[in-house]
């Protein structure tokens, strides 16, 4: 009995040993070899992952491959609580080199002082000025006089349809909606309902997630003025609208008459419960369960390798009636250097090899993973690129950010908050706990509370 | 202190300096330091500023969600607690039977006790979904009636939420049953010679003998119910919808301080919890001198 205490115990010694050298043996043959080579070994974490961080490891190594000073080790982080282990990384002293944010948070990280400031790097890099990009998302990272991140990918959003279900349906599968009342048309015959429930959507504008601040721009509302910095949402009509038309979609249970096209909410979300995960094959588009729907570019490379036998068209978002037309560009995933970063050259080494043509006159590493992932590529030049337009299912993606006045997020501390405060506005707005006019109001007063809060607190740092 | 009391305070601290460094480093110091924030702006990276009772003038006056995500809680905690209670006494009382195989039964209720939350929470969807779950399915076939929206319909959000609860007594079941192990025979022979009924053994031996048990189990789901974090964060996307239905008092502290980044605005709500816990628990633990019985005394 006493010899097996003994063995165990010299077993968990011996487990604890290992957990101490493990660190070091974690580290790949390729790493260790850069190491001895005296190559500064940088960090990378990837906000991306599965498919989509394969393609970034892939030009990783080759960058690991084409010189032999800097070695960058790419960490697929995720989007989830990045933001929590990026300010722990910082708070601890041990941030990553290079970090790959989502463009909405950026501002909000910025005024925490998360990151390092770019432009002293910049001058040199053709690749890099401000004429290349698209406005709308050069806005995003270069603000308060300075340039947070270099962006690679962006997306924008257009209708997408199963033709399958038109065709089921009666409707011309080769013919998407172009107006609105059209798109209300269709969602009311693609919709299927029977005893048991909901069997099929044909439109619901929150879906596959909520779209408020993408409707309201797109109704020509304005939430945000950039000139005094605060939202400005209160009293918008062309809200007020986009609120109301949103609600038209969700059965009014006080009322005996609702538009054909409309849902009990409930049963909505019920049938919401029985979707699967978005990336895979029971992603609700894709088997069948929502006829049309808003997505974006990355279903180009999505259903392919989810549903290849999805037989799908893509087409410009029906533009509100009395509306201009308009794109959506959400937001843009930039790479940032994290304050307190070790190794800022070899990391701006690594960022301005990603974003610059390669010496044999081949397009960027940056255009290459748009390519690999179907994303759009930030600078225009690369997104009018032949492989990108000249694929019909991928052209209207680019297509309407050259065609459209394209509208983005707004650039302020607190967008995570305004748009999560739309949201769940919106929610209530479906289940008839509030009125438009008395939602947007709510929006404006917190969002402004929060802005004003940030601005007494900056004021109080900088005297 | 001889030198051999010295060695001993020696080498006792040295053998506690584990636990020692990490109470003090993970637990006494974030604690103390929580305080301080509350009063404060902070944000992780920056150091803290200094508001004063900003955050919570901010909290009872103008944060409309505070209140609902207080009143969610106090909702679950008023339901689920007392139900908890009885239906783990429930448990127990049957499991307390002399029947064959009696250590199978107890295993298999307390079995879900020791399934990670988050499995059982994913779980849990699939059983209260409203269109093909095994809930609403059973209550079709068998009942000829169609279920509520459970998690769908904001009126019944909270209350499959406390359904759910109930499925992971067996903690509290266990320790019941322990407590009923110490109700001495004698009592119960007496009261058969006096004549009394089952129930009136029950009411008048068994629950009076458990009083000191379910005091315990009292505080202690006081306390998880108040915290209610997990469940409804996985359950939920961590939206606390529909409507706000299922904004718990925890989930709104951690989007507080995890999504929005107001670390100082989080201390204070967690602050206020804390003083709301302790409140219920001395308000209990006042009440049980008038209803707990110790066979000791």
């Amino acid at each position: 009995m006493q010899r097996w205490i003994r063995w165990i115990l010299a077993g968990a010694c011996g487990l604890l040993v290992y957990a101490l050298i493990w660190p070091r043996s974690a580290t790949s043959d390729a790493e260790r070899e850069a190491r001895k080579q005296g190559r500064t070994v940088i960090v990378y974490w990837d906000r991306h992952s599965g498919h989509e961080h394969e393609a970034r490891r892939a030009l990783i190594h080759e960058f690991n491959t084409s010189q032999d000073k800097v070695y960058v080790r790419a960490l697929p982080i995720g989007y989830n609580s990045l933001m929590e282990k990026l300010l722990t990384s910082i708070a601890g002293s041990a941030p990553p080199d290079v970090c790959a944010i989502d463009g909405g948070i950026m501002a909000q990280l910025v005024a925490q002082g998360c990151f390092a400031t770019l432009e002293s790097f910049m001058a040199g890099c053709p690749s890099l000025r401000e004429e290349r990009f698209f406005p709308h998302i050069w806005k995003t990272v270069a603000f308060d006089g300075h340039v947070w991140g270099i962006p690679t990918t962006t997306d924008t959003y257009c209708l997408l349809w199963n033709k399958r279900a038109f065709r089921k349906a009666g409707l011309d599968p080769d013919r998407p909606p172009r107006t609105l009342a059209e798109l209300e048309e269709y969602a009311a015959r693609l919709t299927i309902k029977d005893e048991s429930g909901i069997r099929q959507i044909g439109f619901l504008p929150w879906q596959p997630w909520d779209l408020s601040h993408m409707w309201g721009l797109l109704f020509g509302g304005t939430w945000y003025d950039e000139s005094t910095g605060l939202a400005v949402c209160a009293g918008d009509p062309n809200l007020i609208r986009m609120f109301a038309w949103q609600r038209s979609f969700a059965i009014d249970p006080t009322s005996d008459t609702h538009p054909p096209f409309a849902l009990d909410p409930e049963k909505v979300m019920s049938f919401q419960q029985g979707f699967g995960a978005y990336m895979s094959a029971n992603n609700p588009f894709y088997s069948g369960k929502i006829a049309m729907i808003t997505e974006g570019e990355w279903q180009v490379t999505f259903i392919p390798k989810y549903a290849p036998d999805l037989d799908w068209g893509v087409a410009a978002i029906p533009t509100p009636d009395g509306a201009s037309p308009r794109a959506y560009g959400p937001t843009c995933i930039a790479d940032c250097i994290p304050a307190g970063c070790r190794h800022p050259e070899a990391a701006w080494a690594y960022l301005e090899w990603f974003n610059s043509p390669r010496p044999d006159g081949r397009p960027s590493p940056a255009s290459d993973y748009n390519y690999a992932i179907h994303n759009i590529p930030v600078r225009t030049d690369e997104a009018r690129q032949a492989r990108f337009i000249g694929d019909p299912r991928f052209r209207p993606f680019v297509d309407v950010l050259f065609e459209r006045e394209t509208v983005s997020a707004p650039v302020t501390p607190v967008t995570q908050f305004f748009m999560d405060e739309i949201e769940r506005q919106r929610e209530r707005v479906i289940y008839r706990k509030t009125s438009p006019e008395q939602a947007l109001r709510e929006i404006q007063n917190t969002v402004n509370d929060h802005l004003q809060l940030g601005r007494a607190l900056a004021a109080r740092t900088t005297p | 202190m001889t030198r051999q009391e010295r060695r001993h305070m020696r080498n006792g601290l040295l053998f506690a300096s584990p636990f020692l460094f990490g109470f003090g480093a993970f637990f006494l110091y974030p604690l103390v330091a929580s305080v301080y924030y509350s009063f404060c702006h902070y944000n992780v990276i920056q150091p803290p500023m200094w508001i004063g009772l900003e955050n919570f003038r901010e909290l009872f006056t103008r944060d409309a969600v505070f209140w609902k995500s207080l009143y969610n809680t106090l909702y679950y905690t008023v339901f689920s607690v007392p139900l908890g209670l009885a239906v783990s006494i429930g448990l127990a009382l049957l499991l307390n039977q002399k029947v064959r195989g009696m250590a199978a039964y107890r295993t298999v209720f307390f079995l879900p006790t020791i399934v990670p939350m988050v499995a059982s929470a994913v779980l849990w969807l699939w059983v209260l979904n409203p269109e093909s779950g095994l809930l609403n399915e059973t209550l079709r076939q068998f009942l000829r009636v169609d279920g509520p929206g459970w998690l769908a319909d904001e009126h019944w959000a909270k209350p499959s939420l406390i359904l759910m609860s109930l499925w992971a007594t067996g903690g509290a079941m266990v320790i019941f049953l322990a407590g009923l192990a110490d109700v001495p025979a004698s009592l119960y022979e007496v009261a058969a010679i006096d004549g009394a009924g089952r129930w009136a053994k029950f009411r008048n031996i068994t629950l009076p003998m458990l009083t000191p048990t379910i005091l315990f189990n009292l505080v202690m789901g006081l306390i998880g119910a108040f915290q209610y974090f997990t469940q409804v964060y996985v359950m939920t996307g961590g939206k606390g919808g529909p409507v706000d239905s299922t904004m718990f008092y925890a989930l709104y502290l951690y989007r507080n301080s995890f999504h929005y980044l107001r670390m100082g605005y989080a201390s204070a709500m967690a602050w206020m919890l804390f003083l709301l816990i302790l409140a219920a628990t001395v308000a209990v633990l006042v009440s049980s001198r008038r209803w707990v019985y110790y066979h000791g005394d």
